[in-house]
């Protein structure tokens, strides 16, 4: 690896918003699924980005892939806007892995036919693709002999292989995982997570790692970002996020961790049970109503992302410090 | 009532399919006792949802229930009438599923749905059932719950159908609530403010709870005895304490390797694995349901695999005694 660590992706400003109807004579309202995001993605790193369902996780890993252009802000990825490349050239560079391995595999094509479809895109021969193609299945661990299987033969665990393998096959830059391990059970992710690893120090592969599995992004992300009602509230390397999260709600969702440690009972996280909505965002920090430690300017300024070397966090705690003691 | 609530002994679950029968839980016994937490933990198809419709009687029609004794309170539920099965459902013994949004009627509104459970078993009144509904909406902390009676579903969160559907089951004050992976659907922070609840309420009605999941985590905070299911069996029962201290039987110390706990796996490193797959349940298993998985097996494995007991309330099967 290199001593000077590169920025792969970059994100500044980066908004989506969704009009979403309210039924058929009321006006439709705008929902920010992702709000002013600057974010970096630096090479060789896995950025784990964590938060709760709506959170805008998701949408900010389909602006990553292309799928979705963002409402305003831009991508750049090794500073060329991704907006301005051809469509095959960003997906040859940036390749994603689903949750689901049981929707995003064609059920009617064979697995070397899936796993070669993006060497298809980028205009590789048929030879080479599926000798391409078997390498890599072969190298998620599955032999040639499961080459000419269809999806539906394969369990959920072999079946996110194939997705990894289709995803590896172009030699991307960067991964997106989106939930890849959620639909799995404990046994066959702890394979999948191995599998990710293996290849990264193999491959020399970026990943962006989206999950709600806390034990798993810290087993697996070298950076974090938290994401709350499409922001980012804090973002900072792994260890230093589980060591001492600076947010507020990092620490209601560390809290939230059960580990299979018998005796300690069910936490009280301390935040109310209400959840935001998103259409709806509270005045100031946007986190306040159920904050467990909000005061006085968080319920009317909006708190901005501060960066301290490698950490960042929105937070009053911690530019109006005099009141961190209340 | 002195006795255990639930009492299954020896209970099987046979499925017909196309290939042959499918032998989806294959003779497991255990018992709940009033004010208790027990957890059925396994993974997908190991037998845990098919053991808690059939103790319902909700099992698909083409899966056939056997066992030597299933009883509720004393009651013998294989002897019950269809009749009698109705009138201890939803009452006596209730059951949360893991998806609100489908156990849940979309055409009527929380209210409806909430008063009908009580007037079906109760013959109190509208009245009466209104106000259990209020009082009990409220202590799943749910806030103006008066108005929210008004509301339809899709109105309502994840989290706040799941205290729906709680808040539902206690309707009746049932002695036995079964729990079926109740907070698999919900985030994190969601997941914990509803297990409290649980916890909570469990203790406070003294109801005896099944609680049915895949999550260690779940089980290790919640349960108060634990088995393990794996391939229709219960390879493992012990105390929650017991079986983290020593997991005894291969597949439960497999499954805790697999798992990262913060602060305790370090980052990165190899996580543990289960190679292979669950063996087909179709026909039937000779000898150890684990063996070809396991990294003790011996030859004697296919002969099948004696029950061993670690102390008086911790028994697993296995060939090999565990140190």
């Amino acid at each position: 690896m290199s001593t000077t660590v590169s920025t792969l992706l970059e994100m500044r400003g980066v908004t989506r918003t969704f009009q979403v109807s309210q039924g058929l004579f009321a006006r439709s309202r705008t929902l920010q699924a992702v709000d002013g995001v600057d974010l970096d993605v630096k090479r060789g790193e896995v950025l784990g980005i964590v938060g709760e369902s709506g959170c805008g996780k998701s949408t900010l890993a389909k602006m990553l892939l292309g799928l979705l252009p963002p409402s305003s802000g831009t991508i750049r990825l090794e500073g060329e806007d991704v907006s301005e490349l051809p469509r095959r050239e960003l997906a040859r560079r940036v390749q994603p892995v689903f949750q689901d391995p049981y929707s995003s595999l064609n059920p009617r094509r064979t697995l070397a036919s899936i796993v070669s479809l993006p060497l298809e895109v980028q205009g590789v021969g048929a030879e080479e693709r599926r000798e391409r193609s078997i390498a890599m299945l072969d190298k998620v661990g599955l032999p040639r002999r499961f080459a000419d299987n269809y999806p539906s033969q394969l369990s959920g665990g072999q079946r996110q292989r194939v997705a990894i393998a289709r995803a590896l096959v172009s030699n991307p830059e960067i991964v997106v995982c989106d939930e890849p391990t959620s639909a799995l059970d404990v046994s066959v992710q702890s394979q999948i997570l191995n599998l990710l690893m293996e290849l990264r120090r193999e491959l020399g592969l970026t990943y962006v790692f989206i999950s709600h599995n806390l034990a798993v992004v810290e087993h697996i992300a070298t950076r974090v970002a938290v994401m709350y009602l499409g922001r980012v509230v804090e973002q900072t390397t792994t260890a230093e996020l589980f060591r001492a999260p600076r947010h507020p709600y990092t620490g209601v969702l560390l809290a939230s961790v059960l580990t299979p440690e018998p005796g300690l009972g069910v936490p009280d996280a301390g935040m109310s049970a209400v959840p935001p909505d998103p259409l709806n965002p509270p005045p100031g920090c946007r986190f306040n109503p159920r904050c467990p430690r909000a005061f006085a300017p968080c319920t009317t300024q909006d708190p901005r992302l501060v960066s301290d070397g490698e950490a960042a966090v929105a937070c009053h705690l911690y530019t109006q410090p005099q009141n961190a003691a209340a | 009532m002195s006795g255990p609530v639930l009492e299954v002994e020896d209970l099987t679950v046979t499925i017909a399919t196309p290939t042959g029968p499918l032998q989806a839980v294959r003779g497991i016994s255990f018992d709940i006792r009033r004010g208790e937490s027990v957890c059925l933990v396994g993974e997908s198809g190991c037998g845990k949802s098919m053991t808690s419709l059939a103790i319902m009687g909700l099992l698909p029609p083409a899966a056939k229930r056997g066992a030597k004794r299933l009883a509720f309170a004393g009651e013998d539920l294989a002897k019950a009438s269809a009749r009698r099965i109705n009138e201890l459902r939803g009452d006596r013994m209730a059951m949360i599923f893991q998806e609100p949004m489908t156990a849940l009627n979309p055409a009527y509104t929380i209210g409806d749905q909430l008063i009908e459970v009580h007037r079906r078993h109760k013959q109190q009144g509208e009245r009466i059932a209104r106000e259990r509904a209020v009082y009990l909406l409220e202590k799943v902390g749910i806030a103006s719950a008066a108005e929210r009676l008004g509301q339809y579903p899709h109105q309502l969160s994840g989290g706040l159908r799941q205290r729906v559907m709680i808040a539902m089951s206690l309707m009746c004050e049932p002695d036995l609530l079964i729990a079926d992976e109740p907070t698999t659907a919900l985030d994190v922070t969601i997941q914990a403010q509803i297990l409290r609840l649980l916890a909570d309420l469990q203790k406070e009605f003294g109801v005896a709870l099944l609680l049915i999941t895949h999550d260690l985590g779940v089980v290790a905070r919640v349960a108060d005895r634990v088995n393990v299911m794996y391939a229709g069996e219960i390879v493992e029962s012990a105390k929650v304490a017991d079986l983290f201290a020593k997991p005894s039987h291969p597949y439960t110390r497999g499954l805790l390797d697999c798992i990262p706990i913060p602060g305790k796996t370090a980052p990165g490193e190899e996580l543990g694995t289960i190679p292979g797959t669950v063996p087909s349940l179709i026909g039937g298993i000779e000898g150890c349901a684990f063996m070809g998985r396991c990294p003790l097996a011996q030859g004697v494995c296919a002969r099948g695999a004696p029950l061993r007991h670690a102390n008086e309330t911790h028994a697993y099967r296995c060939i090999v005694e565990a140190a």
